[in-house]
């Protein structure tokens, strides 16, 4: 019994020394991401070396195919269109998220009557699920659908467009759901910021004379600047992933003419069953994007953080 | 108020109360225009099926009806010359059924996980620089490349089209958001608290239970909400991972695009159905959700 307790005891110091205490809460986190990327990432190697679809049977006799993936890849201009047209819609949308979100901020950093209710009012949009915004855009360009009636009131019945039968029209519509959707957020972040600066500098600057134009330039923007470059970066790499408001406008089509990567990717692995293919591509956008977040990112939480 | 500034006291008062109407009106504008998509789905909703494509289009349905929500849930109900054309395959109970055990695991998962490694992060530098920084990049990724392994993964588990499956997938990449939101909130509260429970001789455990996570209840709160809202919305991963027993809202709702004869009323209807819950926790962490979408890089 005596020594049942002293085992307890030490195993109870044991439990509650710092070291084990650390890496104990740390441990469900890591068994969850283990369990979770570790064999994936051996498979998405494997597969990107060998030949296999599922209609092939056991992926474990799949042939060693050496680097024939990767070489079709280089070679496929689908790819390279895909990787084109979201590199398009991130630097668009972004882009004019930015100016449209600064500017909302501007607006509406002087205070005013319903200031709060409107700016919580046009915050919806980025809560909604990314499907119900795609469906309402969906909704909003059909061809009979409220924005081609606005055309046609507006430059007659000429005026309208079948958004979703020309691949550009269709890429137009897309970037605008996005913008919609995500706009609040630049507004959110900048409002923020905005609201937050110290009063002393603009007041400062007012009293020199200062146009607001050159306060605005000069003084309000550098003080926001990580923030800007917080948003920028968060948001192009959350652009860049875009897939949602591409299936359910477009579904990619007409043709392949509106991919983005995400779908191109999605297409080839799980429509067309080319899981190898898609591996290798998969392996090429993860390089990618963890060059990417390494130099965006890394600076990014050393800045703010 | 009272010091408005000097550079607008020089403005004649004319070219002031200009300002002031047009300064208004494009608010009103902008406030009008990011409406006008959830109205005109709200509008959808109500209208059937002989109004989903007429044109010139009205933004109130001349006969309102209710037959586009009730068919959602009850697919033989409607009666008349339009049940043929609202008649859907499936009712969405399942779907919500399933979105409602899937997601409410899958983030109270999440943010348990999330919130005792954030605590080691923010207190002891478990792992250094590099350990937050790689859960954060596992968000970076597009979820579909992720994906292209872990459906062998999952074929070879048979974890494919059952909830366990789908809340894993949803629990691990929802870390990211977890960690780093939480990690900001332990960050605040002040270490001097903590040491002077150890000092007092609490264990490492009591003060982390007792002491700092009382602190941080309303932070953990707003992040819960946070990734219950994220994981609602999911869609790709549902997509790819479930086929007929375990399929999410979203997924639903993409299931009537493709379907012959778009059921747009019905579909709309979904949609606002499915919107309400996340719109409603949204607003609930209004002061969260920059926080939450910057991983809690930008607070406030």
């Amino acid at each position: 019994m005596r020594r049942l307790v002293a085992i307890l005891k030490s195993l109870l110091y044991l439990f509650n020394r710092e070291k084990f205490f650390k890496n104990l809460l740390v441990l469900p986190m890591q068994l969850l991401l283990n369990f979770l990327l570790l064999p994936p990432f051996a498979i998405v190697i494997y597969l990107a070396f060998v030949n296999w679809q599922p209609i092939f049977g056991s992926w474990t006799e799949a042939p060693f195919v050496g680097v024939n993936n990767f070489i079709r890849l280089f070679a496929e201009p689908r790819f390279y269109e895909a990787l084109g047209r979201t590199f398009v819609i991130v630097i668009v949308a972004v882009a004019i998220e930015f100016m449209l979100g600064l500017a909302l901020a501007v607006l509406f950093s002087r205070p005013f009557w319903g200031r709060r209710i409107c700016t919580s009012v046009i915050l919806y949009p980025m809560m909604l699920p990314w499907v119900v915004v795609g469906f309402t855009f969906y909704l909003l360009f059909l061809d009979h659908g409220p924005v081609n009636y606005v055309l046609s009131s507006l430059f007659g019945p000429s005026g309208m467009i079948s958004w979703f039968r020309s691949p550009i029209s269709a890429i137009v519509a897309i970037i605008i759901g996005d913008i919609w959707q995500w706009t609040p957020f630049m507004f959110l972040i900048f409002y923020s910021a905005l609201g937050a600066l110290p009063k002393d500098p603009k007041e400062a600057a007012m009293t020199l004379g200062a146009s607001s134009w050159q306060i605005f330039r000069y003084i309000t923007f550098p003080m926001i600047k990580p923030v800007v470059y917080v948003g920028l970066v968060i948001r192009a790499l959350e652009c860049f992933k875009i897939f949602d408001l591409v299936y359910i406008m477009t579904g990619g089509g007409p043709g392949v003419s509106t991919e983005t990567l995400s779908l191109y990717i999605y297409r080839v692995a799980f429509k067309y069953g080319q899981l190898s293919y898609a591996a290798a591509v998969a392996i090429i956008v993860l390089l990618s994007i963890a060059l990417v977040s390494r130099l965006a990112v890394r600076p990014l939480l050393k800045e703010v953080v | 108020m009272k010091r408005k500034n000097i550079a607008m006291t020089a403005r004649p008062p004319v070219i002031s109360a200009i300002l002031w109407i047009l300064h208004r009106l494009v608010v009103l504008l902008v406030v009008g225009v990011f409406l006008v998509p959830a109205v005109w789905l709200l509008s959808i909703s109500f209208k059937p099926p002989t109004e989903w494509q007429v044109f010139p289009p009205t933004l109130i349905p001349r006969s309102p009806t209710l037959d586009n929500y009730i068919v959602l849930f009850k697919p033989e109900a409607p009666r008349g010359t339009a049940a043929a054309m609202l008649r859907v395959t499936e009712p969405v109970t399942k779907s919500f059924l399933n979105s409602l055990i899937v997601v409410p695991i899958a983030t109270a998962l999440s943010v348990t996980v999330g919130f005792l490694a954030a605590y080691a992060v923010a207190r002891f530098r478990v792992g250094g620089a590099f350990m937050p920084f790689f859960v954060l990049t596992t968000r970076m990724f597009p979820p579909v490349a992720f994906a292209v392994p872990l459906l062998v993964y999952y074929r070879w588990l048979r974890l494919i089209d059952t909830p366990l499956g789908l809340i894993l997938i949803y629990a691990g990449f929802t870390l990211a958001f977890s960690l780093w939101m939480t990690k900001g909130f332990i960050e605040g509260v002040p270490r001097h608290i903590e040491e002077a429970a150890i000092l007092d001789g609490a264990s490492p455990w009591r003060v982390l239970f007792t002491i700092t996570l009382p602190i941080v209840k309303g932070g953990l709160a707003a992040t819960t909400l946070f990734v219950f809202i994220l994981n609602w919305t999911e869609f790709l991963y549902a997509l790819i991972f479930t086929s007929t027993k375990t399929i999410t809202v979203p997924v639903q709702l993409s299931h009537y695009v493709g379907a012959v004869g778009r059921f747009y009323g019905p579909q709309a209807a979904l949609g606002v159905v499915a919107s309400i819950p996340v719109v409603i926790l949204g607003y609930m962490i209004q002061r969260y959700l920059v926080t939450g979408f910057s991983f809690g890089l930008i607070r406030r």
